[in-house]
């Protein structure tokens, strides 16, 4: 596969928002949990989310321009125009641009609101705002819109793979030489729905820190957010990273093989079933980290991952892990330095993704 | 590694109202039948009961969704016309990608209802969604280990799906693409794309002058892709081409094209510029062809200014939209049509509108060449194309 360069990350998450924030919640180890109330039949749930602001899309578009764009759709703008901001191409010529998003289940509270138009009030009050905006590329096709970015726009949903699964196409397009760049981002938003159904499938809700290595328990804590990478070939200029190999399919009898030397970021996020696939998958010699705990259990997590492995790569030095003394793994967890990081994702029963990155060579 | 165009395509597979296999879809079209009529599968308390194209007679599983039965239905029929059995698909890297607009929506109305009735819904209508996302069934019902992606780009999906997996072919990613689109008719896009005021409460009309909007409908189209050097392993025959592959965005509005089809014209030029194809060598045109105003003014156009002369086509009348699974159906359309060196008449229509750029063929119509084109539009902005042809053309 030919190199990428990673050249701008744009985020806003729990942790706060732009890459600075991301930063520094990765060296303290500490993020922002919220309370939401969530309607139940046994009444209004409390539980613990990571909760993304939307305030600094003022800095970049105009408030009336934003009258009728979704909370969904404002992540993934702010996430868009921080990775072009960060990545130097803010104001430039976006003609040889793609737009790449992910996302793991769209804009289900919008979704929800077009359901609630029809529930409410019969068939025939369907909204037709609402229903625009629940398509589930309504957050790539406002980002397009607001940028003026006429290139090819991919909008993927593979539930927990989006992440990985979009990356390869995004991967293709660079490859091609379709595009110069491509806004590579994920998005995925709290909602009564998401948080319904995290209460009815992982049971009470507590705000402790998610335990993503502790696999023997349920620690998952639902979050949102966008994170976005400005991608292209790769260059001489400057980057975070490059990203060498996307792999990702289904395994039935095969092993998962991973660079020696990689530092392996876990997808972990506090899901019983899924912390008990990494235990399997993971090499009893592999050094470790995992930084959901920073972001929260969503699918769009995976690119928060790719954002935090640029920063480590970057820096040379690997951020402290969060729960790392409840791990329970074979792996090492708390290595120091790495110049390669292998981001693994694991889902369902059979579904992986590897992607590794390496620090830029300098010259 | 990227291998040059053009992309073998050697299976095809699809189910829409207008047949349960491709063969059965080209002599309805050939012979001109339609049949839209008001929903079955589900109730509406619309005083209009809008006609829809429901495929009759097909069951889906309760464990899936009705898009991913439909999806697998298609497959199975693409991978035995490609003569691709299960030992052979294991001992190859298959990739599946495949467009859709409701197969990974989190919308089930009755959990909603209830939901919001104050129950605790029974939680497998949720389940079911997320075990039915339309690309991941198809990968473990065949088992294949290769990369997996379900698109959806509205009501380009499909188109997109085609191309992209031809870029993974090319880029070495896989070594078989099983690449297309499904979706399934529902009270959710019923009543939504009724809310936008773009269906048309008589059968659809598309380039006609009287058109009033799309009429929905479901269906899947797959199509089997593969690199040069698994088809000379497995000494299989190419049925036809991907010659090309072109997308672009309008980054003008969510619903509507842009009026000058700007993003639709950077598609063609793509799709062109992928095998060095000029115009010319075109020898028909499969359109998107909804029956809405807008956007068959602005395709009609576009095809105008960069196809004078060239025939076109909307096969909409005999399919209804089936949005996320358009563009791989009318892909399918395209490659038999192109085969068969004959189209079908554009169904509905019957008026020219003197505000168009042209108008479509009202009857059967032999066609010679070698190429054909297929275009989708979507919500988004999303303009996709794909350019197809015989043996010949490559």
């Amino acid at each position: 596969m030919m190199r990428i360069a990673v050249k701008g990350i744009g985020v806003t998450g729990g942790f706060g928002c732009g890459v600075a924030d991301l930063a520094a919640a990765l060296k303290g180890g500490i993020s922002r949990v919220s309370e939401i109330t969530v309607p139940s039949a046994q009444g209004p749930l409390q539980m613990p989310a990571f909760r993304a602001e939307t305030e600094r899309l003022d800095e970049f578009v105009p408030k009336r321009a934003l009258r009728r764009i979704d909370h969904y759709s404002k992540m993934g703008l702010l996430g868009a125009y921080l990775a072009l901001a960060d990545g130097g191409m803010l104001g430039s010529d976006l003609s040889r641009l793609g737009v790449v998003v992910a996302s793991g289940y769209g804009a289900t509270a919008t979704t929800f609101a077009f359901l609630d138009s029809i529930i409410g009030d019969g068939d025939i009050c369907a909204s037709p705002t609402h229903f625009a905006n629940s398509v589930h590329n309504s957050a790539a096709a406002n980002i397009s819109i607001m940028l003026g970015a006429k290139g090819p726009s991919l909008t993927v949903s593979q539930f927990d793979m989006s992440v990985p699964s979009a990356l390869v196409s995004a991967s293709q397009w660079l490859a091609e030489g379709r595009v110069d760049a491509v806004l590579f981002g994920a998005i995925d938003e709290v909602s009564d729905l998401i948080g319904y159904l995290q209460h009815r499938q992982r049971g009470p809700q507590r705000a402790c820190p998610i335990s993503p290595l502790s696999t023997g328990e349920e620690s998952s804590i639902i979050g949102e957010g966008a994170a976005f990478l400005l991608l292209t070939r790769k260059d001489d200029s400057l980057a975070y990273c490059t990203i060498e190999t996307v792999d990702t399919g289904s395994l039935y009898q095969e092993e998962l093989s991973f660079p020696d030397d990689a530092l392996l970021l876990l997808g972990a996020d506090g899901r019983r079933e899924l912390g008990a696939r990494y235990r399997a998958t993971v090499p009893g010699h592999s050094r470790v980290a995992c930084y959901t705990s920073i972001y929260g259990s969503m699918p769009a997590a995976a690119a928060f991952d790719l954002a935090a492995a640029a920063l480590i790569l970057q820096n040379g030095r690997v951020y402290p892990i969060p729960g790392a003394a409840g791990c329970d793994m074979d792996g090492i967890p708390v290595p120091l330095e790495t110049t390669r990081i292998c981001a693994l994702k694991l889902a369902g029963i059979n579904e992986y993704a590897a992607v590794t990155l390496s620090r830029l060579q300098l010259p | 590694m990227t291998h040059p165009w053009p992309i073998a395509i050697t299976g095809l597979g699809c189910i829409c109202a207008a047949g349960t296999n491709l063969d059965d879809c080209m002599e309805t079209l050939y012979s001109g039948r339609r049949a839209p009529a008001a929903p079955t599968r589900f109730t509406s308390s619309h005083p209009t009961r809008y006609p829809v194209f429901e495929v009759s007679g097909f069951n889906e599983p309760p464990e899936l969704l009705r898009t991913s039965a439909l999806g697998l239905h298609a497959v199975r029929d693409a991978l035995a016309d490609a003569g691709l059995d299960l030992e052979t698909l294991r001992g190859l890297r298959v990739g599946v990608c495949v467009g859709t607009t409701v197969g990974s929506a989190m919308n089930n109305e009755q959990f909603c209802r209830d939901y919001r009735a104050g129950l605790d819904p029974d939680l497998e209508p949720i389940e079911r969604i997320m075990r039915s996302n339309p690309a991941a069934v198809i990968a473990r019902e065949f088992g294949l280990t290769g990369p997996c992606q379900t698109v959806v780009n509205a009501c380009a999906s499909g188109t997109d799906a085609v191309g992209l997996a031809a870029s993974w072919i090319r880029g070495g990613v896989c070594d078989v693409a099983i690449a297309g689109g499904a979706d399934e008719l529902g009270r959710i896009t019923y009543n939504g794309f009724i809310s936008l005021m773009i269906t048309d409460d008589s059968p659809c009309k598309p380039f006609d002058r009287n058109r009033k909007g799309l009429n929905l409908g479901e269906g899947a189209a797959m199509l089997v892709l593969e690199s040069e050097e698994t088809r000379t392993k497995r000494r299989s025959r190419a049925r036809s081409y991907l010659l090309g592959y072109g997308s672009a965005c309008d980054a003008h509005h969510l619903t509507a094209p842009k009026p000058d089809g700007e993003g639709l014209r950077y598609a063609i030029a793509e799709a062109f510029s992928c095998c060095g194809i000029s115009a010319e060598a075109v020898s028909f045109v499969n359109a998107h062809g909804t029956g809405t105003p807008d956007n068959d003014r602005v395709e009609s156009l576009v095809l105008a200014d960069l196809l004078p002369g060239v025939p076109f086509l909307s096969t909409k009348g005999y399919t209804g939209h089936t949005l996320g699974a358009a563009g791989a159906i009318e892909a399918v359309f395209t490659i038999a049509c192109l085969e068969r060196g004959m189209i079908p008449g554009s169904a509905g229509f019957s008026t020219p509108d003197p505000d168009l750029g042209g108008t479509p063929v009202e009857g059967s119509t032999k066609v010679e060449g070698m190429v054909a084109l297929s275009e989708s539009l979507a919500f988004g902005g999303n303009n996709s194309v794909i350019l197809l042809g015989t043996r010949g053309a490559a």
